[in-house]
C-alpha cells in the first residue's frame, strides 16, 4: 500500500478530502483487540462515533482503492438511514469506476437504498436486472435473485 | 494539492476531527515490517 496505492495523487486527494485517516500499527492496543485485527493491511471505515461500517483485508491497488473507500462511506450513510447521501457515493462509484470490484455491490446497495428511501420496489428489480446483465455469475447477482419477481 | 495523506495516530483525535469536519474515519492497520 505504501509503495503503490497511497502515493497515488488521486488517492491522496480523495482521502484528504473525504476521510479522517487514522493509521496505527497492527499491534497497537487496545485498538487491535477492539477491532479483532488478524491480518494487515486492514482498512476499516468508522462513523463519527467510532462504530465500524466497512472492512477490507489485504492489498488494494490504487485504481480500486477510491471506489472501495466510497463504498465504505456509502455504507456509513446507509446504516445511519441517510439514503440520499449513500446514493450519491454509490452513483459516483458507478459513474467514475464502473469496472471496479466495488461496482457490483454498489449496484445492489443502490437498489436497496432506493427502496428504503421511496418504499418503491422498482429500485430492487432494476438492481437485479443490471447485475444480471453485467455480472451474470456474480455474487451480488445471486443475492439480488429474489428481486426478479418484484 | 497536498503530496501526502494527512494522518492521525490517536483514535480520540481522529474522532474529534471526524465530528468537527463531518467525515468518516479511515482506520488503517499496518505492519511496518
Amino acid at each position: 500500500m505504501d509503495t503503490v496505492s497511497y502515493p497515488d495523487k488521486k488517492v491522496i486527494e480523495f482521502i484528504n478530502n473525504s476521510l479522517i485517516s487514522l493509521r496505527v500499527r497492527y499491534d497497537a492496543q487496545p485498538m487491535a483487540t477492539d477491532f479483532n485485527l488478524k491480518w494487515t493491511p486492514t482498512l476499516i471505515i468508522l462513523d463519527k462515533e467510532g462504530k465500524e461500517h466497512h472492512r477490507t483485508v489485504g492489498f488494494i491497488p490504487a485504481e480500486e482503492l477510491i471506489p472501495s473507500l466510497l463504498l465504505g462511506i456509502a455504507k456509513v450513510h446507509f446504516d445511519l438511514n441517510e439514503f440520499k447521501d449513500a446514493l450519491s457515493r454509490l452513483e459516483k462509484i458507478l459513474s467514475d469506476f464502473p469496472k471496479s470490484g466495488s461496482a457490483p455491490e454498489a449496484i445492489y446497495l443502490k437498489g436497496v437504498c432506493l427502496y428504503k428511501d421511496t418504499k418503491n420496489p422498482k429500485g430492487l428489480k432494476e438492481a437485479y436486472e443490471q447485475l444480471q446483465a453485467k455480472y451474470p455469475e456474480g455474487e451480488w447477482t445471486k443475492r439480488a435473485y429474489p428481486y426478479r419477481l418484484l | 494539492m497536498e503530496n501526502k495523506i494527512t494522518r492521525e495516530s490517536q483514535m480520540d483525535m481522529a474522532l474529534s476531527r471526524a465530528r468537527s469536519e463531518n467525515k468518516p474515519v479511515l482506520l488503517d492497520f499496518f505492519n511496518p515490517g
